[in-house]
């Protein structure tokens, strides 16, 4: 065996094992999203309390948040009351709009699902999931931002909560509102 | 085009994409809502009459590289698209140079000859030639 | 209390494997006997408390004993007596315990059985297999025991993972595991003959039932996880290139070059330092297997909950046992200088060596596939999958490849083939093969894999019976008996080569299945109502009627299908879409109607609320041939393990 080949050797188990362990670091449930900077899809569907039909069309201009949910989705429980919070504090911004997605859902428990919760936005039901496929979701819940131009800034996997919520807040949404 | 030429197009495209609720099944094989729904978009699309690839370019575009079964050949992608060949062309070249060296360094193999036969196994060996 | 005795055997073992490896150090220092007497004492001891502490676990499982966290977690009051003690293996803990207790019971075996033919190799043996030993009970100790308890007592368990409610699934744990584990007697050898310098053919010898004995039962550990699929995850195919199951492959890939290969060590006394390199390989991807199934870096189906500092462990210990094999290994490859000879290009010799090339090749085809995605993680931050689409472009070549050579390597003779020889035995063998592939053309298909496929089966399949009839003929010619017993003789007078033919066959079986069904695999997904039907292939499916059915522990709607061809009743299929009771956990339980050595194969994935099924229907052809190739490469194997010593 010449020298080459034993260093070889060596060079490719250390890479090996490092590669091992800085696999150990990943999580395996985060997966990149290509949509940011991207132009956000347009959507449309009938309101989930009224079923009036509601498209994203009427908010042009506007900044939009967009978050995915189900009535069925556990952590979408956990962050609804910061969704209200989140409202309530940029409601009254002319150039702010929030709308709900309501996900693999059915408009029934859907609609309980709000009145027991609380319900201070509009929400638009993906009647089959093309909504969804559109803003490539992979679960509930998701939370999209689009800026005035039309383009998603920001996507967060997961509830918004605590420091979630303050980058989202102090980060994303003010900026893009006074900017 | 008929259901059954939209089924088998449906069906090509969606063993190319995975389904990305279910980490490791095609979006044709899972059986996950989302994945089912996916099926229906692909068909939406198909008889529409969009390609496969204007399909796949789609799912491409929103859920990135991770939604294809396999990595598209690109960038840093070739290297496992050509890293087997390679290895076999190159393995096979190293290997042969190598058995070819050892070829010509061994002395041509001695035609020895065989020690003078005993009656006995003179006898079997006609035995066993015999038709 | 019977769990905190088992708690306590496998602590004791723990330290007893400690105990191993000094005496070991020990016996090569003194060169005293006694310490490998105390060694073999020890081994044997940690063999009868991993014995011990696995039947706690069991007996905690039977008396549903859920104050035991692991029997909590991983069965229920519901669960089958059967699915029971398969529980033992269900989760995490469980299954490391079940690996190290195997990997005891083996070096116990083989330490009684070549401790009077094998005195100098003990010492290391024991040494090894100890280390070993201890590096996977410290990971069950401390990092994930099945002996906790859990305080209060929960009044039932969760409940074992639906999925593996399955009787392949009960199977296929302990048969990879022997697979693994077996391989690490030749391993344990192979470092025994690297560090005392004897590294002549005998431990080659002497641990070839082993490795073939290894060998089967990685396969059919394989091949029930692909046939546990195949009718459990109910999309028709048994084999996904998923993460798990490639970890699997890799050893079973190198295994199968090591050996081949160690027959010319064997035959022509070559190649030394390049066999133990691949039984080093073969073991060091077994333990890599077990930490990328048992540490959560890949992203699978099956791979259980992630623990990074689990994880750390593992690689920690891998990382330890194979830097000692490979130190070992480079240390001593220089005075390893094993005088070649070769005399030809063309000769058996050369056949095994570009075999071991397409066998490597093939396993880093599949690691570099297995790990690309994380090395993207880690470079890139983004992810990437690769999945089946990649595999069958670039694996089906190369195994191609290996199937001609085998085809052509046991027709090659050492030393030297020449040109006569090889017209002989390949000019009928040729002309077979490519009149498969011409049929195959006939029929329409242009597959570039399945034609290629035909006509290398064709090929080998027909060098194998020429070779069997003629040596069936000389023998029943000697012995003045029919063909048939002359066939039996000559498989006696050398039963090793024979009987590794009959595993070739198997192979060509299997890939006839492989090809068959994938090929002509014919596959639709409908909705339908009850007294809807639709046609799969030349058949008509309709669908009579759903109905609830209730098992022990699990609700099922249980769809009745209909098969017609023309319109006779050909059977009435029943896929069952089920939910467990404890973890409300939906499975799709296939129906299978076997014809023609293919599968009608029906599953009904959905039912809306509305009453409209989603049914699944694949027609697979000669898919039988696919688990009959299996059992006839074990039948092979098993002959080869039986033979007549000589």
């Amino acid at each position: 065996m010449t020298r080459t080949t034993q260093l070889m050797i060596l060079v490719v188990l250390f890479a090996l094992f490092s590669l091992l362990y800085q696999g150990l670091w990943g999580d395996p449930r985060h997966i990149p999203t290509v949509l940011v900077g991207t132009r956000a899809p347009v959507f449309e569907g009938p309101d989930v309390e009224t079923g009036e039909p509601l498209s994203s069309e009427r908010f042009k201009g506007k900044v939009i948040l967009v978050n995915f949910w189900a009535s069925w989705c556990q952590e979408c429980k956990i962050e609804h009351d910061n969704l209200l919070r989140l409202h309530d504090e940029y409601k009254d911004h002319p150039e702010f709009v929030m709308l709900g997605i309501n996900y693999q859902d059915e408009p029934p428990k859907a609609r309980a699902y709000l009145q027991r919760h609380g319900s201070s936005f509009s929400h638009v039901r993906d009647v089959n999931g093309t909504l969804a496929i559109d803003f490539g979701v992979y679960g509930v819940p998701e939370t999209f931002v689009i800026d005035k131009n039309g383009v998603i800034r920001h996507k967060w996997i997961g509830p918004i909560v605590d420091d979630v919520y303050a980058n989202l807040t102090q980060n994303v949404l003010t900026p893009l509102l006074e900017g | 085009m008929d259901e059954t030429e939209i089924d088998q197009r449906v069906r090509e495209i969606a063993k190319t994409l995975r389904c990305t609720v279910c980490q490791t099944e095609t979006l044709w094989e899972s059986g996950a809502p989302l994945a089912q729904q996916m099926r229906e978009a692909i068909r939406t699309r198909v008889s529409q009459g969009q390609t496969a690839e204007e399909i796949r370019a789609y799912f491409h575009g929103r859920y990135g590289d991770y939604i294809m079964m396999a990595p598209p050949k690109e960038g840093s992608n070739w290297l496992i698209w050509v890293a087997p060949f390679l290895l076999l062309a190159v393995g096979g070249a190293l290997l042969w140079r190598e058995v070819k060296r050892w070829v010509t360094r061994t002395p041509a193999l001695q035609v020895e000859s065989p020690p003078p036969l005993d009656e006995e196994s003179r006898r079997r060996i006609e035995r066993e030639l015999q038709p | 209390m019977i769990i905190e005795i088992g708690h306590f055997s496998v602590v004791t073992a723990l330290v007893l494997s400690a105990l191993g490896i000094a005496s070991s150090v020990l016996a090569l220092k003194t060169r005293n006997v006694d310490w490998v007497r105390v060694g073999r004492m020890a081994l044997t001891s940690i063999f009868i408390l991993l014995f011990l502490g696995m039947a706690s676990l069991v007996y905690s499982f039977l008396v549903r004993d859920f104050s035991v966290h692991y029997v909590a977690a991983t069965s229920n009051s519901q669960l089958p007596l059967f699915y029971t003690i398969a529980a033992v293996w269900g989760g995490h803990e469980g299954s490391l315990l079940l690996w190290v207790f195997i990997l005891s019971a083996f070096s116990t075996v083989a330490v009684w059985l070549h401790w009077r033919t094998q005195p100098a190799i003990m010492p290391y043996l024991i040494g090894v297999e100890c280390l070993v030993i201890m590096g996977f009970l410290l990971l069950i100790l401390f990092l994930s025991s099945p002996f906790d308890r859990l305080i209060p007592a929960p009044p039932d368990g969760k409940d074992l993972n639906p999925l593996l409610q399955d009787p392949a699934m009960v199977m296929h744990p302990p048969m990879l595991y022997m697979g693994y584990v077996g391989f690490s007697i030749p391993f344990s050898f192979a470092m025994a003959a690297l560090l005392s310098g004897r590294l002549g053919e005998e431990w080659i010898k002497v641990t070839q039932r082993w490795t073939v004995f290894a060998w089967l039962c990685l396969t059919t550990g394989i091949l029930l996880g692909g046939y546990w699929a195949y009718y459990e995850l109910g999309w028709g195919g048994y084999w996904g290139w998923d993460p798990v199951e490639n970890a699997s492959f890799m050893p079973w890939l190198v295994g199968t070059a090591f050996l081949h290969s160690v027959m010319v060590q064997e035959k022509r006394k070559m190649f030394q330092v390049w066999n133990l390199f691949l039984i080093i390989v073969t073991f060091s991807l077994s333990l890599i297997g077990t930490f990328l199934v048992r540490s959560g870096v890949l992203t699978s189906v099956h791979t259980f909950a992630t623990d990074p500092e689990r994880g750390v462990y593992i690689l920690l210990f891998v990382a330890t046992i194979i830097g000692i094999a490979f130190g070992s290994l480079l240390m001593r490859a220089n005075k390893l200088k094993s005088q070649i000879e070769m005399d030809s290009m063309v000769s058996r010799e050369s056949v095994f060596l570009f075999n071991n090339l397409f066998f490597l090749v093939a396993a880093a085809t599949v690691f570099l596939g297995t790990l690309y995605p994380l090395m993207i993680e880690t470079w890139k931050g983004a992810k990437v999958t690769v999945g089946p689409p990649y595999y069958n472009a670039v694996f089906m070549p190369v195994a191609l490849g290996l199937l001609f050579l085998m085809g052509v390597g046991p027709y090659i003779p050492w030393r030297k083939a020449s040109p006569a020889s090889l017209k002989k035995h390949f000019r009928v063998p040729l002309i077979v093969g490519l009149a498969s592939t011409l049929l195959l053309l006939a029929f329409g298909v242009h597959g570039v894999f399945a034609l290629f496929g035909a006509f290398v089966v064709g090929f080998a399949g027909a060098a194998i019976v020429i070779d069997f009839g003629k040596i069936s003929r000389l023998y029943a010619r000697r012995e003045s008996v029919n063909p048939l017993k002359g066939f039996l003789s000559a498989f006696r007078s050398n039963q090793r080569r024979y009987a590794g033919l009959v595993t070739h066959v198997g192979v060509l079986v299997l890939v006839v299945g492989i090809i068959a069904s994938t090929v002509y695999q014919t596959e639709k997904v409908v909705s339908l109502r009850v007294g809807d039907e639709f046609i799969l292939d030349e058949y008509r499916v309709k669908l009579e009627r759903i109905h609830e059915v209730r098992g022990k522990n699990w609700n099922a709607q249980e769809g009745v299908f209909e098969v017609y061809e023309g319109d006779a009743l050909l059977t009435r299929l029943r896929p069952q879409k089920r939910v467990y009771d404890a973890s409300q956990t939906p499975t799709t339980e296939s129906a299978i109607y076997a014809k023609n050595m293919g599968h009608i194969f029906l599953t009904m994935p959905d039912v809306s609320p509305e009453g409209v099924a989603v049914a699944r229907g694949v027609i697979n052809p000669l898919i039988l041939w696919v688990w009959g190739g299996g059992g006839i490469m074990g039948l092979g194997v098993l002959l080869n393990i039986f033979r007549p010593r000589k």
